[in-house]
C-alpha cells in the first residue's frame, strides 16, 4: 500500500536504527545548540557555517539559466556562453555569473514531480513532500537549531523581504525559538528599538531589577525553564546593541552600488552583513519568474537584475573569507516547461530542472546530472528535493541521518529514504 | 470603589511574618501514607483518595510543604479563571481568617463567568492547537465553547457534538473536522490523539516500529469510522461534513506481506467491532447523493463513533480526558506526553488514572466536579518551593512531591498583565457603567442574586470583547505554531523585545487614573507604595530584602518617582515569578 505520509514522518529506516541501538539525538559532533563546549565563543564563531538561500519565486526557467538548450525546439532565442570553468556553459542571460562558475556547482537533473507553487516550495524548503496536517521544519529552522551558538543574540533564521514578523510555522516542531524572522524591506526586527520614552539608563535599571526578582524566584525552584526565560531578555539586550547589523547604509557607497540600487541588491547586501555577523541562515527572495506569458522578455528583465548582484555577492563573500564557510543555494519551487506555449511563455515544470550552489562544502565547478538534448527529461543522476536537503546539510558539516527528538520520538532531520549527492561534496 | 490599601499592620500576623525561611520537609506525608496503606479508602471524597494514591507512591519520601495563602490564591485564580487575582481579590483572601477559605474560593471561582472563559481557552487550544481556518469562524467556535462551559455541559456531550458534527444545524462544533480539511487520515490521527490519548499516525502504514501496542488495526479501527466522511461544498461555497453509505477499509503493511485486511470494520481503541445495520444498496440513504446535494446515509459511522466513544464505556476515552484535566491543574499528565498512552509509557500512577477516569465518567463527565476535586487535593496545594535537601530524584515531576511550574498560556499572560496593570478593572468599570445605564438592562440592577449573576456574566462578556484584540496579540507572540501542541516552554528573543520595547506593555504602565502606576504612586508612604505594587503584580507582599530594595529604588530620585514605579512594575511583570504559575 502506498504510504501517504506516516512512513516519512517517522520512517522505519530510522526506527530500525533505533532498534539496533543507534544513537538518536545529537551528539557533540553535531550542532552547537545546547551543547557545552570548551571552545571560546570567538573560535566557535570562526568555525561557524552558514547558509544563504536565494529563492527565485515563481519558478525560474532552467533553460534560460543553468541548463540552456540552444538551437533545439525547446531552447528559445538565447545562446549558451562559456564560463570560468572550461566545458560548462550557461545561458547568455547570466554573463556575470558565468565568471563565478569556478566557485559554483550545478545540479541539472532534478525531478520533484511537483508542479504546484505551494507544494513545490515546501518540497524545496523542507526536503519533504507536503503532508496534509503535518509540517516539517524549513531548512532555515534546522540550520538555526543546529548551527547557531547560544551566545549569538541574532536570530538564527532570517528572511529578508516580505512582511515584518516572526513565522512560527517555519520552525514547526522545533519550536518558536527557531522560527524565521522576516525583515520587511530590510528593516531591523520588530521592537528592536528602545522607545524614546525609556532612556538607556532607565532600561538598564529596570532590567537589573527584573534580574534580581527572577534570580530570587529561581533560587528555590527547578530552573531550566526560568533560565530560558531570563536568557531571552539578555538576548534581547544584546540584539538591541547590535542593531547596526541590520543597517546597510553603514556600507560604503561603492559597495552599495555594486550590489545594485534595487531591492534585490539591497537585500543581498543585507544578507551578506547578516552572515558576516553570525546569522546561521538567511533567505533572500527575488520575484517573479512565473512566466506563463512572455517568458523570454521577463527572464531578460529579471535575470538582468539577478545576474550582476548575485555575481558580486559571490565575489564579495569570497573576498571577505565568508564563502568558504557559507553554502549559497539558488533555488525555485520548480523549473519551467521545455515546451514554449502559444503566448511565448513556459509553464510549471517539476520533472527536469536545475539549481545552482556555491561556496562551502561543495565541489566547485561540478555539474551533477544531465537532461536530454531538448531538456524534456532527466537522463543521468536523477535527484529530488530529498537528496538536495541531505546535500545542503552535509555541505555545512551536519549529519542529516540524525534525528531530532519530538515528545521522545525520533524525527529524522532529512528524509531517511534518500541520501546526499556524495560526488557533489568537497 | 477603592478599599484601603494594604499596610503591614492590617495583615494577619502570620502573613506579615512570613519570610523566605526554609520550609521544613513535611514528614507528615509519611504518617499519611501509613494510614492510607492501612485503611480501606472507599467512601472518602475523591480528593482524599487522590492524595492517598500520590502518597502511597511517594512511599514516605519528603514532599514540599503546603502552599502559602499567597501561592495558593495566585495559582487557583490562574487555573480556574485564567488570570491572577486583582489586588482587592488577593487582599480579601489573605485577610480572610476562616478555616475553609480555600474550598470556599474554589467554589466561588468555579461559579464565576470567568471560569467558562478559562475553559473556553483551555479547550480551544487543546482541540484546535492554534489552527487557523475559516470553515467555522473562530469567534463562533469560541462562543460555543464558552456557552458549553457556562452550562457546565458534560464533557462527553461536548465531545459527542464535536465528533458527530456535520455543520448543518449546530455549526460551531464542526470546526474540529472542517478546519482540518476533513482528510480522514488527519482526522484519525487527531481523534486518536485528542480523544483517546493515542498518537497512532505511525500505525497507518505498518505496526508502530517503536510502540508495541500501536498496531495497524488500532489505526484503521478509528479510520473506518471516518473514511466515509468528506467535506461537501454547497453552491454558495459553504462547507459541511457529509458521509457516504459505502466505502470499505482495506489495508496492508509495508513491512509484513501477511497483513492484507479487507472490509475492516470500525472499532474503538480497546473496544469490540461495532455492530452495524445493513441496508439494501438502493435503500441506504435518507438523502441520496446527487449533484450539489449533501448525502445523508441511513446509518452514519461517524454518528456511531460519537455515540460509542462518549457513552461512558470507553476506558480509553475516559482515561484521555481525565489525564488532560489532571495536566491542566498539575502541569504534567499522569501519562506524559498526553497522546502516548501505551504499555511502554505507563502512567506514573496507573491506579490513580483509572480511578479518575471512572469517577469522572460516574460524575456524568462533570468538568467542574473533577477540577474541584483536583484543586482540593494536598497534591495540588503543595508549594513549588523545593524543600532544602530535597534531591532531584525526590523532586522528579512525575512524583508530584513539589508543585510544578506551569508557564502561563498566552491568554493567561495577557489577562494577568491586564489585571495587574489595571486595564481589566478600567474595562470592568466602564462596561458595567454602560450596562447599568442601558434602559433595557435596568431590571438587571435589582439585587436579586440571579440577576446579579447575569449582570456579572454580561460584564465579563463585554470586558472580554473589549480586550480580545490584546489577547490575540499575545497568542501571536507566545502561542505555538498552527497545528503544534502548546506544551513545551520556549522563550524567544522576540517575546522579550515585545515586552522591552513594544507599545502594549509599556502603554499599560502609563500613569492614567485608575492604573496600577497611578494607584501606587499616589501612596505617599514608600513602604505602602511598595506593598501595593507587590500585591497587585505578584499577589504577595515583599519580603524584607525586597522591601528595602524597592523602597530604595522608589526614593532614589524624588523627581522621578513615577518613572521608578513604572520601572519596578515592568520588572515585576517581566520576572520569572510572573511568567510562571507556581
Amino acid at each position: 500500500m502506498k504510504c501517504q505520509y506516516a512512513c516519512q514522518t517517522m520512517d522505519h529506516v530510522i526506527a530500525r536504527r533505533t532498534f539496533l541501538g543507534g544513537l538518536v539525538g545529537f551528539g557533540s559532533a553535531m550542532g552547537l545548540a545546547g551543547i557545552a563546549s570548551p571552545l571560546a565563543a570567538s573560535q566557535l564563531a570562526a568555525q561557524q557555517k552558514h547558509m544563504l538561500v536565494i529563492f527565485l519565486h515563481g519558478g525560474v526557467s532552467q533553460l534560460e539559466t543553468w541548463d540552456p538548450k540552444p538551437k533545439t525546439d525547446t531552447g528559445g532565442p538565447f545562446r549558451a556562453i562559456s564560463t570560468s570553468v572550461p566545458g560548462i556553459q550557461i545561458s547568455e542571460l547570466l554573463p556575470h555569473t558565468a565568471k563565478q562558475m569556478h566557485r559554483m556547482a550545478l545540479i541539472r537533473s532534478i525531478n520533484t514531480k511537483e508542479n504546484d507553487h505551494g507544494k513545490g516550495r515546501i518540497c524545496m524548503e523542507t526536503g519533504r513532500r507536503e503532508m496534509p496536517g503535518f509540517t516539517y521544519p524549513h531548512l532555515g529552522a534546522v540550520a538555526a537549531k543546529l548551527l547557531t551558538h547560544e551566545s549569538n543574540p541574532l536570530p538564527g533564521f532570517i528572511r529578508v523581504g516580505g512582511g515584518n514578523g516572526v513565522n512560527k510555522k517555519d520552525a514547526a516542531y522545533l519550536g518558536p525559538q527557531y522560527a524565521s524572522v522576516t525583515l520587511g524591506d530590510g528593516k531591523p526586527p520588530a521592537n528592536s528599538l528602545r522607545p524614546d520614552s525609556i532612556s538607556a539608563l532607565a532600561d538598564a535599571a529596570r532590567n537589573d531589577f527584573r534580574r534580581r526578582v527572577s534570580d530570587r524566584f529561581a533560587l528555590r525552584r527547578r530552573a531550566a525553564e526560568t533560565e530560558a526565560y531570563v536568557q531571552s531578555y539578555e538576548q534581547a539586550q544584546r540584539l538591541m546593541e547590535r542593531r547596526d547589523v541590520f543597517d546597510i547604509s553603514l556600507e560604503s557607497p561603492s559597495i552599495q552600488e555594486k550590489y545594485g540600487n534595487h531591492e534585490f541588491g539591497r537585500h543581498c547586501l543585507l544578507a551578506r552583513r547578516l552572515i558576516e555577523h553570525g546569522v546561521s541562515f538567511v533567505q533572500v527572495g527575488h520575484s517573479n519568474y512565473d512566466t506563463h506569458y512572455e517568458n523570454f522578455n521577463f527572464h531578460i528583465e529579471q535575470l538582468g537584475e539577478f545576474d550582476a548582484t548575485f555575481a558580486f555577492l559571490l565575489q564579495d563573500l569570497h573576498d571577505r573569507g565568508l564563502l568558504e564557510k557559507t553554502l549559497v543555494v539558488v533555488m525555485s519551487e520548480f523549473g519551467r516547461t521545455p515546451k514554449i506555449n502559444e503566448r511565448y511563455g513556459r509553464d510549471h515544470w517539476g520533472s527536469a530542472w536545475s539549481i545552482a550552489m556555491a561556496g562551502c562544502g561543495i565541489q566547485h565547478g561540478a555539474v551533477i546530472g544531465k537532461t536530454n538534448d531538448n531538456g524534456t527529461q532527466v537522463v543521468d543522476r536523477e535527484v529530488h528535493h530529498g537528496h538536495l536537503f541531505h546535500t545542503y546539510l552535509r555541505a555545512v558539516g551536519l549529519d542529516p541521518t540524525e534525528s531530532f527528538t519530538l515528545n521522545g520520538r525520533p524525527m529524522p532531520v532529512a528524509d531517511p529514504a534518500v541520501s546526499a549527492i556524495k560526488e557533489l561534496l568537497a | 470603589m477603592h478599599p484601603s490599601l494594604p499596610s503591614r499592620s492590617l495583615l494577619p500576623a502570620s502573613l506579615a511574618c512570613r519570610r523566605l525561611s526554609a520550609p521544613r520537609i513535611a514528614w507528615a506525608a509519611v504518617a499519611l501514607w501509613l494510614v492510607a496503606a492501612a485503611s480501606a479508602t472507599a467512601g472518602e471524597p475523591l480528593h482524599v483518595r487522590i492524595d492517598q494514591a500520590i502518597s502511597k507512591a511517594l512511599a514516605g519520601q519528603p514532599v514540599a510543604e503546603r502552599s502559602s495563602d499567597e501561592e495558593f490564591v495566585r495559582r487557583i485564580y490562574l487555573d480556574l479563571v485564567g488570570r491572577i487575582p486583582s489586588l482587592d481579590e488577593a487582599q480579601e483572601f489573605l485577610h480572610d481568617g476562616s478555616e475553609n477559605k480555600r474550598a470556599a474560593l474554589i467554589d466561588r471561582l468555579l461559579e464565576s463567568p470567568e471560569f467558562a472563559r478559562r475553559m473556553q481557552h483551555v479547550f480551544d487550544v487543546m482541540l484546535m492547537e492554534r489552527r487557523s481556518g475559516n470553515a467555522v469562524p473562530e469567534d463562533e467556535w469560541r462562543q460555543y465553547l464558552y456557552d458549553s462551559f457556562t452550562k457546565n455541559k458534560p464533557f462527553n456531550e461536548l465531545a459527542r457534538e464535536i465528533l458527530a458534527a456535520d455543520g448543518v444545524e449546530n455549526r460551531p462544533p464542526a470546526r474540529f473536522y472542517l478546519d482540518r480539511g476533513g482528510d480522514p487520515d488527519i482526522l484519525t490521527r487527531d481523534v486518536g490523539r485528542l480523544f483517546f490519548g493515542m498518537d497512532l499516525q505511525c500505525a497507518q502504514c505498518h505496526d508502530h516500529p517503536l510502540i508495541g501496542d500501536y498496531h495497524q488495526p488500532l489505526y484503521y479501527g478509528i479510520y473506518a469510522f471516518l473514511n466515509r466522511s468528506f467535506v461537501f461544498t454547497d453552491e454558495s461555497k459553504k462547507t459541511f461534513f457529509a458521509e457516504k453509505a459505502e466505502g470499505e477499509v482495506a489495508f496492508k503493511s509495508v513491512f509484513d506481506p501477511s497483513v492484507d485486511e479487507k472490509d475492516f470494520k470500525p472499532r474503538l481503541p480497546g473496544g469490540a467491532v461495532v455492530e452495524e445495520p445493513t441496508f439494501a444498496k438502493d435503500d441506504a440513504y435518507i438523502v441520496a447523493p446527487a449533484k450539489n446535494v449533501r448525502p445523508v446515509p441511513k446509518y452514519s459511522r461517524r454518528q456511531k463513533l460519537a455515540e460509542v466513544a462518549t457513552d461512558g464505556t470507553s476506558r480509553q476515552f475516559n482515561r484521555n480526558i481525565a489525564n488532560r484535566l489532571w495536566y491542566v491543574m498539575m502541569g504534567r499528565g499522569l501519562i506524559h506526553p498526553l497522546d502516548l498512552d501505551h504499555s511502554d509509557n505507563p502512567p506514573s500512577h496507573p491506579e490513580l488514572l483509572d480511578m479518575l477516569a471512572e469517577e469522572f465518567a460516574a460524575s456524568g463527565f462533570d468538568v467542574k466536579f473533577l477540577l474541584r476535586e483536583l484543586a482540593l487535593t494536598e497534591t495540588y496545594q503543595r508549594s513549588s518551593l523545593l524543600p532544602e535537601g530535597m534531591t532531584d530524584e525526590q523532586a522528579a515531576p512525575e512524583r508530584y512531591a513539589v508543585a510544578l511550574l506551569k508557564p502561563l498560556s498566552p491568554e493567561q499572560l495577557a489577562m494577568s498583565m491586564m489585571e495587574a496593570t489595571g486595564v481589566l478593572q478600567r474595562e470592568r468599570n466602564s462596561q458595567s457603567a454602560k450596562i447599568d445605564k442601558d434602559p433595557k438592562l435596568k431590571d438587571l440592577l435589582e439585587t436579586d442574586a440571579k440577576r446579579q449573576q447575569l449582570r456579572a456574566a454580561l460584564v465579563e462578556q463585554a470586558v472580554y470583547a473589549a480586550v480580545k484584540g490584546n489577547i490575540q496579540q499575545f497568542i501571536g507572540m507566545f502561542g505555538s505554531a498552527p497545528g503544534e501542541p502548546e506544551q513545551d516552554f520556549q522563550a524567544t528573543v522576540h517575546q522579550a523585545l515585545f515586552f522591552n520595547n513594544g507599545g502594549m506593555l509599556n502603554g499599560w504602565l502609563s500613569a492614567q487614573a485608575g492604573s496600577l502606576v497611578d494607584r501606587v504612586q499616589k501612596q505617599q508612604e514608600p513602604q505602602a507604595a511598595v506593598e501595593t505594587l507587590y500585591l497587585a503584580v505578584l499577589s504577595r507582599l515583599p519580603d524584607d530584602t525586597e522591601r528595602t530594595e524597592a523602597v530604595e529604588y522608589l526614593t532614589r530620585d524624588p523627581s522621578a518617582r513615577t518613572a521608578a514605579v513604572q520601572q519596578m512594575a515592568w520588572a515585576l511583570l517581566t520576572s520569572s515569578e510572573f511568567r510562571f504559575n507556581h
